[in-house]
């Protein structure tokens, strides 16, 4: 399953769903979709929340471990 | 969002077709009378009280509910001149895809739709085909499934937009 920081980060640089959705070009339930995980992000629009983040996009998603891996 | 003329669209549509079933049982029993002489050509049409009411009420229903439907599209195109609405598209307009996240929900929200119908109007016309009762009966069948698949669609899109956080 995909994880994602992006509500955290945007709350670390005091951005509103709104804001974060204006500087990627998208609804602001776009992102509250993302930060609930409830859908998977382009790789288009993931590299410009990591751009808009100040992060990459490894450090904003990673795909959780299954615990049969471990 | 919530309030969005689009996400309302649905509403609107099951509005309307819930009239068309009025309309519909309204029209359907009436008393015909054809006369068909040397002198005299003319052909009656009589409604028992009831259906009068019905169909009389339902036209009256749904001039009412046109003008608010064209009073609040007019609304949102020019409060969205970007994302008009057009009335006579055959896209439907419900379609919600300012973005990837939204075309998501759609997709979604079609995809239930798409169940639905596959298995609804086969047995609809098996329905149709067997049926002993009046056509209005299949008049209503038809009326009920498109009822249903935009509550369907209404409820999947709403359920996204009710769990959203700021």
């Amino acid at each position: 399953m995909l994880k994602n920081r992006v509500k955290e980060l945007r709350a670390r640089y005091g951005f509103t769903q709104s804001d974060l959705g204006k500087q990627v070009d998208v609804t602001r339930q776009t992102i509250a979709f993302i930060e609930k995980g409830e859908f998977s992000p382009s790789i288009t629009l993931s590299l410009k929340l990591a751009k808009a983040l100040q992060t990459n996009v490894n450090e904003l998603f990673w795909l959780e471990e299954d615990s049969n891996e471990k | 969002m919530k309030n969005d003329f689009r996400m309302q669209y649905p509403l609107w549509m099951m509005g309307f077709i819930v009239v068309l079933g009025m309309f519909a049982y309204g029209v359907s029993s009436p008393a015909t009378e054809i006369v068909n002489t040397e002198t005299v050509q003319s052909i009656s049409i009589e409604l028992g009280p009831i259906a009068g009411f019905f169909a009389v009420g339902a036209a009256a229903l749904y001039i009412l509910l046109l003008a608010g439907f064209i009073f609040q599209l007019t609304r949102h195109n020019r409060k969205n001149p970007t994302q008009k609405v057009s009335a006579f598209s055959i896209r439907p307009p419900e379609y919600l895809e300012q973005d990837e996240g939204m075309t998501y929900i759609t997709r979604k929200a079609s995809q239930k739709v798409y169940t639905f119908m596959s298995w609804s109007l086969p047995m609809l016309a098996v329905f149709a085909i067997f049926s002993p009762l009046p056509n209005l009966f299949t008049v209503w069948g038809i009326l009920l499934i498109a009822l249903i698949q935009y509550l369907i669609y209404y409820l999947e899109i709403r359920k996204h937009f009710k769990e959203e956080t700021e």
